[in-house]
Parts: structure tokens; sequence; C-alpha cells
């Protein structure tokens, strides 16, 4: 009887022990949400949430790269879909910083919301790209699953950049700017060419804009954590 | 007319293109953009490889457009970056933009033009080579030597400002190793190194990557030599070796205390003790006599046949004064030998050494090998040559008397009939028994008499010879031992009395020999008591004796009814059956029940379900 209780005594102080070790640990595992969403004054560091923020970016462009690069090898090989691609994104409208100079004279309030813009415009893309992805003959695993993964990583992005806008710029009504995508119809055309030109185009433009946000946001945290030496 | 006119000109045409071609020259070939590079995310330049030149001087020109312009530009810099190469610098450089880059080659003869390549600079970062590669040995006092590897970020990348996030890999190697080493080092500008052979040089490279573009060249190696008294020993490795010696040390004592008896049975298997089969070991319970008794074999001699000596015997008690009178004997005039007594048996008789049931009285009552009775082949044992019928002494015998064929065992002697010839293969080895046993017992006789023996017991050895089978067979057999005995009847007479003698001596044995069996299974028992007689040693009382020596049949597997045989010498009807064995024959027939043995009082134990068999020491008693 006396072990059991030791024992149970024993477990208990461990029990508290690793409790009190997670709560240490949890401020810088970058995966447990510390601040639920909608509370106002949540302590997560700007730093955090930064680095957060570009692991998911880099995350996203990793797996719009691989996606599109598979999408050119199955099914874009001669078809010549790069020279009908120019100037096709939907994201175009949205004026973005296209080299460093111009990006970091840009004010980092600015870029933010530039971010939140370009990442709200593919809400809907990247939705409606699963859905026509899993419709596709032979629905490409490699694709569509690196498709949903996307969808839901950009997801949590989005909520990331929103909280660190409450921090950086608390209080600032934002005025929700992002770019329609209109391309629906044509990822659900008949003639094949038509269709598979449109998902490479999507793709394309995934790529792209996912590694602009990427870049964006790393300059961002150099910039504003980091004091520009990273 | 015209005609001639058109072909005139097409053939003047041709003539032209022809002396050009005799002269060599011709437009140029098609150049080929083969490699576009940005070493910073900033600047990028485009290369060239031109095509033929046609044998004239060309000129190539670069022109480009970007992506949402339709204004086409030409190469702002053809310099910097080498011959047949363009080079945007920052201000030409637009990242996330697709650049339509074309090449012209132009010649006097002609011109020719590059396919278009579609270049996004986002997508072609290749950086240069990191820089300052420096390399130091540290050696601290209190902690283990080491290699310590610096470098710094290629100078054109931004690294800073977040532009580029630059990831490092070092390789190193003695210098006349064939491998690298290589070793990722993530976004850290510095490495050490722990594991180093002293006495050697070492080259050392790096070389980065940008988050989203491709492997830079190596930079070019620095090279360290490592000097001879670098002492690589560590502690932990010497900590780590007592430990792990320690832990093994402790398992094998651990495994020794636990497994250490059957460890060490199993590496020095202890001795089998003598088994004795149908040693009851019930029967040396709190009976220091019968242990010591059983103790008695080691005077046994050391013989391979000590086996054979396990002799499974049919106990026979010859209450009072009967004797099995035999059928006829020639040589055995029918007179029963009386065994003296011998010191109390405490053995069972069964397995035990000091059972000599043939040789001496040990328990009063009958004993009876049941086995052998309790089948259809126990009849075939209880043909035998020759049977030992000791003479009950004592009162006992008159309990016996209500049983006949009650072989008793007087006193505590126990008769038992060896088995010597079991026909059958099952009980072939009471047959080695026998024969060993008389041999033993024969130590003295007459060589030709254990020849005899053995000749006999050879052929009742086959096992074709069943009473039921080879019945003719085994009475011829037995005629031919008899005649063997009568040619040698001195001999013969001697042998198995003489085998007895000693023992019948000291423990007096009367001997049934099966003389035949007849057809209808019945046994006929000489009993060797002329021998007996012979000797002066005898207290049988013929005239009473009351001897079964024919089996008439065997009854419910466990009964052998055995018959008077008329012509015997001491004839009595004897006509009280057995416990449970009515009597149905004849002649009287008196059922051997080996059940119904009374359980004397004696030391002797009755076995009557399992295998009963003498020790061997047994019979080696009246030889001490």
């Amino acid at each position: 009887m006396d072990n059991k209780g030791s024992s149970q005594k024993a477990g208990s102080l461990l029990l508290l022990l690793l409790l009190v070790s997670n709560l240490l640990l949890c401020k810088s595992v970058a995966s447990l949400p510390i601040c639920p969403s909608g509370a106002v004054n949540c302590q997560v560091s700007l730093r955090d949430l930064f680095d957060r923020a570009v692991i998911l970016s880099h995350y996203i462009h990793n797996l719009s790269s691989e996606m599109f690069n598979e999408f050119d090898k199955r099914y874009a090989q001669g078809r010549g879909f790069i020279t009908k691609a120019i100037n096709s994104c939907h994201t175009s409208s949205l004026s973005t910083p296209e080299d460093k100079e111009q990006a970091q004279q840009v004010h980092h309030e600015v870029l933010l919301s530039m971010i939140l813009g370009v990442l709200r415009s593919w809400n809907d893309p990247l939705y409606h790209l699963v859905t026509e992805v899993r419709g596709m003959q032979e629905a490409p695993d490699a694709i569509l699953s690196r498709a949903i993964e996307i969808e839901e990583q950009n997801k949590r992005l989005l909520e990331g950049m929103e909280k660190i806008v409450g921090q950086v710029h608390p209080g600032v009504k934002e005025n929700e700017v992002y770019s329609v995508w209109s391309g629906l119809p044509s990822l659900q055309m008949a003639d094949e060419d038509t269709r598979l030109f449109a998902f490479y185009n999507l793709l394309h433009c995934l790529r792209r804009d996912s590694h602009k946000i990427d870049s964006y946001l790393k300059l961002l945290k150099c910039r504003i954590v980091y004091d520009s030496n990273c | 007319m015209k005609e001639n006119v058109a072909s005139t000109v097409v053939f003047i045409l041709l003539l032209f293109l022809n002396t050009n071609l005799l002269n060599g020259q011709s437009p140029p070939g098609k150049p080929e953009i083969f490699k576009c590079r940005s070493p910073e995310k900033e600047t990028f330049t485009c290369w060239w490889k031109p095509g033929a030149d046609g044998g004239l001087p060309t000129n190539y020109t670069l022109t480009y457009h970007k992506e949402g312009e339709t204004f086409t530009h030409e190469c702002p810099d053809y310099k910097t970056s080498g011959p047949n190469s363009c080079y945007f610098n920052k201000k030409h450089t637009s990242i996330w933009t697709i650049y339509i880059i074309t090449v012209n080659a132009t010649n006097q003869m002609g011109s020719s033009s590059s396919d278009p390549r579609y270049v996004d600079v986002t997508y072609i970062v290749e950086p240069d080579p990191p820089v300052n590669l420096t390399l130091e040995l540290k050696q601290p006092e209190d902690r283990k030597p080491y290699l310590w590897i610096k470098w710094f970020p290629p100078t054109l990348v931004d690294v800073r400002s977040g532009w580029l996030t630059l990831q490092y890999e070092i390789r190193l190697k003695p210098e006349k190793a064939a491998e690298w080493e290589t070793h990722f080092a993530g976004q850290q500008t510095q490495f050490k190194i722990l594991s180093l052979y002293p006495g050697q040089k070492y080259l050392v490279q790096v070389h980065c990557k940008p988050d989203h573009g491709f492997w830079s060249e190596w930079s070019p190696e620095s090279s360290i030599p490592i000097p001879n008294d670098f002492s690589m020993t560590d502690a932990t490795v010497w900590i780590f070796v007592a430990v792990l010696s320690a832990v093994i040390c402790l398992i094998m004592v651990w495994a020794v205390a636990l497994k250490g008896y059957s460890m060490v049975t199993c590496i020095l298997p202890p001795v089998p003790g003598p088994k004795i089969k149908g040693f009851d070991t019930h029967l040396l319970e709190g009976k220091s006599e019968e242990l010591l008794s059983a103790l008695g074999c080691q005077d046994f001699p050391p013989t391979s046949d000590c086996e054979d000596l396990l002799v499974e015997f049919l106990e026979v008690d010859d209450s009072g004064d009967q004797q099995l009178v035999p059928a006829h004997s020639k040589e055995h005039p029918g007179q029963s030998v009386k065994p003296t007594h011998s010191d109390p048996d405490s053995d069972s008789g069964r397995g035990s050494c000091d059972s000599p049931s043939l040789l001496s009285e040990k328990c009063d009552e009958p004993r009876a090998n049941p086995s052998k009775f309790h089948t259809p082949e126990g009849l075939e044992k209880a043909e035998k040559p020759e049977t030992n019928v000791t003479q009950p002494q004592g009162p006992q015998s008159t309990s016996v008397e209500g049983k006949i064929p009650s072989f008793h065992a007087s006193g505590s002697q126990s008769s038992t009939w060896p088995l010597l010839q079991p026909p059958s293969l099952h009980y072939s080895r009471s047959s080695y028994h026998s024969v060993a046993e008389v041999r033993k017992l024969g130590l003295g006789t007459a060589g030709a008499a254990s020849t005899l023996l053995d000749k006999t017991d050879t052929r009742a050895l086959k096992p074709s010879q069943t009473i039921e089978t080879g019945g003719e067979g085994k009475a011829a057999e037995h005629r031919e031992s008899e005649s063997f005995r009568s040619k040698t009847d001195q001999d013969a007479a001697r042998l198995l009395p003489q085998d007895k003698t000693p023992l019948t001596s000291a423990k007096p044995l009367e001997y049934v020999e099966i003389h035949k069996v007849s057809k209808d299974g019945a046994l006929a028992l000489l009993p060797k008591q002329n021998e007996n007689s012979s000797r002066a040693e005898k207290t049988s009382t013929p005239e009473t004796s009351k001897e079964y020596s024919k089996v008439s049949r065997v009854m419910d597997s466990d009964i052998l009814v055995l018959v008077q045989d008329r012509r015997a010498q001491n004839l009595a009807p004897f006509e009280e059956p057995a416990k449970e064995a009515p009597p149905s024959l004849p002649q009287n027939p008196a059922a051997v029940d080996l059940a119904s043995f009374p359980v004397a009082p004696s030391n002797c134990r009755l076995q009557l379900g399992g295998l009963d068999y003498l020790h061997p020491t047994g019979f080696m008693h009246p030889f001490q």
C-alpha cells in the first residue's frame, strides 16, 4: 500500500513537472497557439509571430513550386503554355514592389496590407483548384494533396498575418483589398487544351505569388524583428 | 522565250549561290541562349552560344521584352559578364516578371535569331561561393580540442535585409583521402569539427544555397595540418566502456545466480542414477531395511548384464508342504525343495536388490507376477523351462493352501518364477534375465550346462514361440532341452540346481520347469526336485504337496488356470479354487488369481499391478 501511495505521489509530481515544463516550453514552439483568436492583450511576441509566418510562407512556396513542376512535367510538355501565360495572373492588378529596392522603400504597414491582399486574393482560387484537380482525369495525387495542403496553410498564414497586423498596427481599420479571381470557367472548360492551360496558368501564378509573399515576409521580419540585421 | 529567261535567271542565281558557298560565306547560324543566372536576386546574366558564323564577322545582339510590356529593349551590357553574354543590372532587373530574350546573329550574308527564352529571375538564383574560409585549431584546457571553421557569405548577397536567406554546407577530408566528409551547417557561418585524425593535413570547402535557389560552387580549398599531439582521447569513452562492462558483468552475475544450477547441470550433467524398471520407490519409504537392501546393490558385480538380471518373477508360494509336482519327470523325481529361510526379506521382491525370490524365501505371501498373467502373453511367460518355487515354510503355507496354484512364498521369501523364456518379444528381457541369471547362478556349473541353457533360452527367445501358437514346438523345445539335460544330466541336473545350490543352500528355491505346453495351453511343469533332493537340504514334504504344474487356461486375462497334472507324483486334487476364479476344469484346476494373493504381513510386498522385477543383488545374495 505504501508503494502505491508513493508511486501515486511520484506520478502526480511528474505530471505537475511535465505541465510546468510544457507551459514554459510552449512559448517557443511555433505550432502551439497560445493566443486564442479574439484575444486582445495577447502576449505572443512579434518575433514568434513572424517566425511562424515565415515558416508557413516558405512551406507554401515549396509546395507550390513542386506542384507546378509536377503539372508541367505531366501535362504541359510540348504545349508551349509558357508563351501564353504572360501577364495573366489575376493578382497583377495589385501593385506590388518588383524588386528589392522598391520593397525596401515601401513602409511595412503598406507591405503588410499588400501581403494580406495577395493572400486574400488566393482564398477562392485555391478552393476551386482543389475541387477541379479532384475532377481531373487520373487525379494526380501529388498535385491534389499539395493543393489541399496549400489551401489549408494559406488560411493559417492569413490568420497569422492578421495577428501581426493587430500587433504592428493595432486598431487600424484596414481596407480589405484583394483581387477577384475569375478563372473558374476556364478550369471547367470542356476543351482539354484550354482547361489544361487554365490549370497551368493558375499554378504558375500561385508559384509566383507565394514566392512574393515569402520574400516580403522575410524582408519584414528582418526589418521589424531584427532591425535589418538578420 | 520567257521560259528561257526565267530559267536563265534561276541558273544565274544558283551560280551566285554556289559561288558564295564556294567562298565559304553564309549567314550566321542560329545562336542559342544556354544559361541565365542571378547571383543575388537583384541582377542577372544570360550567356549564349553562337552558331556557325558563316565565315564572316557576325554581330550578335540580344533583345528582350518584359511581361506586360510591349517595348523591346536591347541588352544593356555585353561586357561585364564576358563574351557572348548580357548582364542586366539592378535597374534593368525586375523580379517576378518574365523576360522574353532573343539573340540575333547578323553578318554580311544574313542574320538569324535564336529561340526566345522565357526567364523569370525568381527561379534562376545561384549565388557565389562563400568567402573568407578560415580554419583554426582550438584546444581548450578543460574541453576536447576541435577544429573551428568560419566563413562569410558571398559579398553580393544581401542577407542582412533578409532579401536572401542562405544555408551552408561544408566538407572536409584528409589530404590523401578519396571521399569528402560533408556536414550541413544551416544558416550559421561557423562550424566545429571534433573528430580528426592527428598528424594529417585536412582540406576544407564550403558552399551555400539560397532559400529557393541553387547551390553555389564550392569555395577554394583551405588546408590545415593537424599536429601529432592532437589528443582526441576522451574520458567519456573510458567511462562508457567501464559502464558497459559493469553492466555486462552485472547481467552475467544475475544470470548465473538465477540459472546457476541449470547452467551447471548443463555443463556438468549429473551422473544418472541407476534406473531400475519396476522399482517402486515408495517401497523404500520409511523402511530403512529396504533402503539398505536397496543400497545393497552396490555389491552387484559390474556387468553390463545388470539389467538383465532384473527378472520378472512369478512368485510361487508353495504353501506349507505343497510342492509343485511335475507332470512327469524323468530327471526330477518331483521333489520340491524346501528352501530354507533366509533373512527376512524386506523387499517387495519387485525390483529391489534384495528380493532373491528365486533363492530365498522372503515373503510368506504369495507373489505373483501379475503382469505375466494379466495378458495372454503372460501366459506365455508362464511357460518357463524352469520355475523357482520356493518352498513355503511356516504357517503361512497353510494360508496358501487355499489357493492353488498358490505359489505362495512362505515366510519372507518370495518364490518367483524366473521368466526365462518369454516367448514373446514383449518379455524378451525377462528371458535375458533368466539366461543371465542362470549364468550368474551357475557360475560353477559346467559350461555345457550353461550352454545348454543358453541354447534353450535362445530358442525360447524366439518370438514366434508362443504357447498358443507353438505349443507343440515349445514342448518340443522343452523336450529338447530335456534331452539335452539328459545328456548332460549331471550337469544339467546340476545346472539349475547347482545354480540354485548355493542359492538354495542359503535360500533354497524350488524351480519348476515347464515341461511342456499342451495344445490347450496347459503348462506342464516339471519341478527340478531331484537335484534339490540330492542335496538333502530339502525339507519338502512332497507327499502332501499339491503341485499344479499344468496351466489349463487363462481366464479373464488375469487368472491363470493351472491344472494338476495327474502324472505328477504327488497328486492331490486340489479343489479349492482361487478366490475369484471358479474352477471349472475337470482336473480341478486351480486358477491363479494373482489378485487374490493375500497380503501377508511380512515385509514382502505384493506387486499386483506393476511389473515386478527382482533386483540382481537378490540373486547374488547367496554368493556373498
